[in-house]
């Protein structure tokens, strides 16, 4: 029994058992907030070279409107620029790798998987050959087309030239039939390509992801380095010098793919793509947005946030303009990767890659309280605003001190989120749910049994598990109920919403059903403090 | 939303050098995280430079806090900037300091603030040759993007480091002489030299704003000399 998973999928045309599942309607969508609708991270989108790059300039199209106020010209809204592309779009079905000088490579690589098979007797010990080294779960390397290192998340790149060598070897041999190399399974290894124009992304991982769900996350680690640099940067290098040591440029920066990549093993909002908000009262939340758009009525100012604890409180947006789910994340390892912020007001150049890979945005970052919790962010196009926008946050800040609002914020952060008791609902163990439309999810603090770290790793296996399944190319399902040895799961994805459910392993489907038919009414009376229907604009 | 930007700082009119330099004004700052309310009368933008880990954002913090951040490397993001107010004979002058990151990729960025500052903090790591190798570079991008009259100060930090020691004093000294520029050793752990390489940029703002046309030019490279102590001993 307890080896074996006992699944039961619910196509969504069949019947049985459905009838407790009432959909319920889609939240009623005042003032069209249909602008706000993110599509879908597609994973087939994925696997196109174009889905990273948008280069949709709109940097320039806000400092030129600057130019003409107001001149209400029919604008493209996103006119992507095709990337040059040096892979061929694959055809759908996975790249079947048989060929012999593949499996010889392959064999190379695997050596330096087992430590047994040791390649060099005679090298000191480097950190890339310990056993501590090759049993981590999940690797991330980086390398140029020319087959440079440009990062690993662990260990030193200079050791791994070889090893990325056969990488680059692996992607140009697939190339050569004009193909592209998308994954390769050996043993319990995954080993998933991201090519990129420029870049190569392997991740090597043994971990309970899919290989889609490796690629949504490489396609972060891209993003994160385009966010640093911009693609125009990254491509005019590459175009100069093909061999061109890209560390150089990304000295410091490799904090923030650290960062990046152990928030995706914990937090479930990338793999969603969607944020957390810090619960509020929705008063509280408007009465902060307001300050924001009273005090920065700045030209030229495209976003303002607030950020708390990896939290979104509030944004503020340029009409028109849209903040990606993908780009905030960007954002918030920011915020979370830096001390330097903690000291002093900062002014430093971020790109958003969904916004515009093109060009960088000029972020105004502090501070709004001594223990360093609010964290104010003003993103502006405008080089030179350094001073206005820190008159912007200081009367921000006045304000928000004025009404109480900076006190909301850290109480809301000590009382740490909430619990799964306050849904009310036995035998429920944890849940996330994600709003489609606003990109924003939610979910309770994590409690016994998932204390340890093992057992944290555990649930967001099981909950990768449960998307995968869900989201899966070959098979979508909308709903699924699936018995494990120690918990029993349920995903549902509608048009509006997607929940994931941890129940306890003894929970029948009936009650499992009724248990989130109530906690989607849970979820709907407390929604105006958990999520933020609509970003005001200035 | 020029009276803005007057509040914090410069206004494009009171440029240091500028040939018709207002008067010293006296200003409520606005009360801030950073700093409490304090009165000044003259404002002086000074930019920290030099590569990643030379220790500017060490130097800064042992200037205004007096302490020493030990321990893990910070590293700043961009530019950091913060005020300190200190008195010179008796004039209050706000330092307005921009700290910024080492890294190349933010050189661009850190460019179109040399233009206003009045004076440049050069360093380098008396523990790190690259970083000293690097200073020539680092000349030429101020020549080609501060102003003329920009107070250049080399400084050679981490003296308190005798055992990894690569760079010499004497180093330092024939370099900033080959560029005509102020240079002494700081170690932002033990403090020394910290304030005086301060002290002496506001010094040279006074005596920019107050000299009479007859009385002798203020010479930082001279006044540094005069008052820096040498390292060597005290470690």
């Amino acid at each position: 029994m307890a080896e074996r998973k006992k699944e039961a999928d619910h196509l969504p045309t069949s019947e049985s058992d459905q009838d407790d599942f009432i959909e319920p309607d889609p939240p009623v969508v005042t003032n069209q907030a249909v602008a706000d609708t993110f599509v879908n991270i597609d994973y087939e989108d994925l696997v196109n070279p174009d889905y990273d790059s948008h280069p949709s300039g709109y940097i320039h199209e806000i400092v030129r409107q600057g130019s003409h106020d107001d001149d209400d010209e029919p604008r493209v809204a996103v006119s992507s620029v095709s990337d040059v592309s040096t892979g061929e779009e694959s055809s759908e079905d996975h790249t079947e790798i048989s060929t012999k000088e593949i499996s010889q490579a392959l064999d190379e690589v695997s050596k330096l998987q087992h430590p047994e098979v040791s390649l060099e007797d005679e090298e000191e010990i480097d950190e890339v050959d310990t056993q501590e080294w090759r049993q981590r779960k999940k690797h991330v390397f980086i390398l140029s087309q020319a087959g440079k290192p440009v990062y690993t998340r662990f260990g030193n790149e200079d050791k791994l030239v070889t090893v990325m060598g056969v990488m680059s070897a692996l992607v140009s041999f697939v190339q050569d039939s004009k193909d592209l190399v998308r994954f390769m399974v050996a043993g319990d290894h995954k080993f998933v390509f991201l090519v990129r124009e420029h870049l190569i992304l392997v991740c090597v991982s043994h971990g309970a992801e899919s290989s889609q769900q490796i690629l949504l996350h490489l396609s972060y680690v891209y993003n994160q380095i385009l966010s640093v640099l911009t693609f125009s940067t990254l491509h005019r290098i590459f175009k100069q010098r093909r061999n061109y040591d890209l560390r150089r440029l990304l000295t410091g920066a490799e904090k923030f793919l650290d960062n990046l990549l152990n928030m995706m093993d914990t937090e479930p909002g990338m793999l969603l793509g969607a944020v957390r908000c810090l619960p509020l009262d929705s008063q509280v939340r408007d009465n902060i947005a307001q300050t924001i758009v009273q005090n920065a009525k700045v030209k030229d100012l495209v976003f303002a946030l607030i950020l708390a604890n990896n939290q979104l409180v509030t944004l503020v947006r340029m009409k028109k303009y849209f903040l990606h789910p993908m780009d905030l994340h960007l954002i918030i390892n920011l915020v979370n990767a830096s001390e330097s912020f903690k000291a002093a007001e900062s002014w430093t150049p971020i790109c958003l890659p969904k916004f515009d890979s093109s060009g960088f945005l000029q972020a105004h970052i502090s501070y709004l309280d001594d223990r360093c919790e609010t964290c104010l962010l003003l993103l502006s196009v405008d080089r030179e605003s350094f001073f206005i926008l820190s008159e912007c946050r200081n009367k921000i800040k006045e304000r928000l001190v004025k009404y109480n609002a900076l006190k909301a914020i850290s109480d809301s952060l000590m009382k740490t989120s909430y619990s799964i008791q306050q849904c009310g609902i036995s035998d429920l163990r944890h849940f996330l749910y994600k709003s489609r439309h606003m990109a924003q999810f939610t979910s309770p603090e994590l409690e016994a049994p998932y204390l340890s770290e093992t057992e944290q790793e555990r649930l967001c296996g099981l909950y990768f598990y449960l998307h995968h399944r869900i989201h899966t190319s070959a098979r979508p399902l909308k709903i699924l109920y699936t018995v494990g040895p120690h918990e029993t799961l349920l995903g549902w994805v509608t048009q509006s919403f997607e929940l994931y459910a941890v129940f306890g392993p003894l929970v029948t489907k009936v009650a499992a059903i009724q248990a989130i038919n109530k906690l989607l009414r849970w979820v709907k009376r407390e929604e105006d403090r958990l999520f933020i229907p609509n970003h005001v604009t200035f | 939303m020029g009276k803005d930007r007057m509040q914090n700082g410069y206004g494009s009119g009171s440029e240091p050098g500028s040939p018709n330099g207002h008067h010293p004004f006296r200003e409520h700052k606005q009360a801030s995280r950073q700093s409490s309310t304090e009165l000044f009368d003259l404002a002086s933008k000074v930019m920290l430079i030099g590569d990643s880990g030379v220790g500017k954002t060490c130097l800064l913090v042992r200037f205004k806090d007096g302490a020493f951040l030990s321990g893990s490397f910070i590293s700043t993001v961009g530019i950091d900037f913060r005020n300190k107010v200190v008195d010179v004979d008796g004039t209050k002058v706000k330092l307005q300091i921009w700290d910024t990151a080492g890294q190349e990729r933010f050189r661009s960025v850190t460019h179109a603030y040399y233009r206003d500052a009045h004076a440049l903090l050069l360093l380098y790591d008396v523990t790190n040759k690259a970083s000293f190798d690097n200073i020539r570079a680092w000349l030429g991008e101020i020549n080609e993007y501060a102003q003329e009259d920009v107070v250049i100060m080399l400084l050679g930090n981490k003296s308190d480091s005798t055992a990894d020691r690569v760079i010499r004093t004497e180093d330092g000294e024939k370099l900033a002489k080959e560029y005509s520029v102020a240079f002494m050793e700081t170690s932002a752990k033990t403090g020394m030299n910290v304030d005086l390489a301060f002290m002496a940029v506001a010094r040279d703002l006074k005596m920019k704003k107050t000299r009479k046309p007859t009385e002798p030019k203020f010479n930082v490279a001279d006044y540094v000399n005069q008052e820096k102590k040498t390292g060597g001993c005290c470690s």
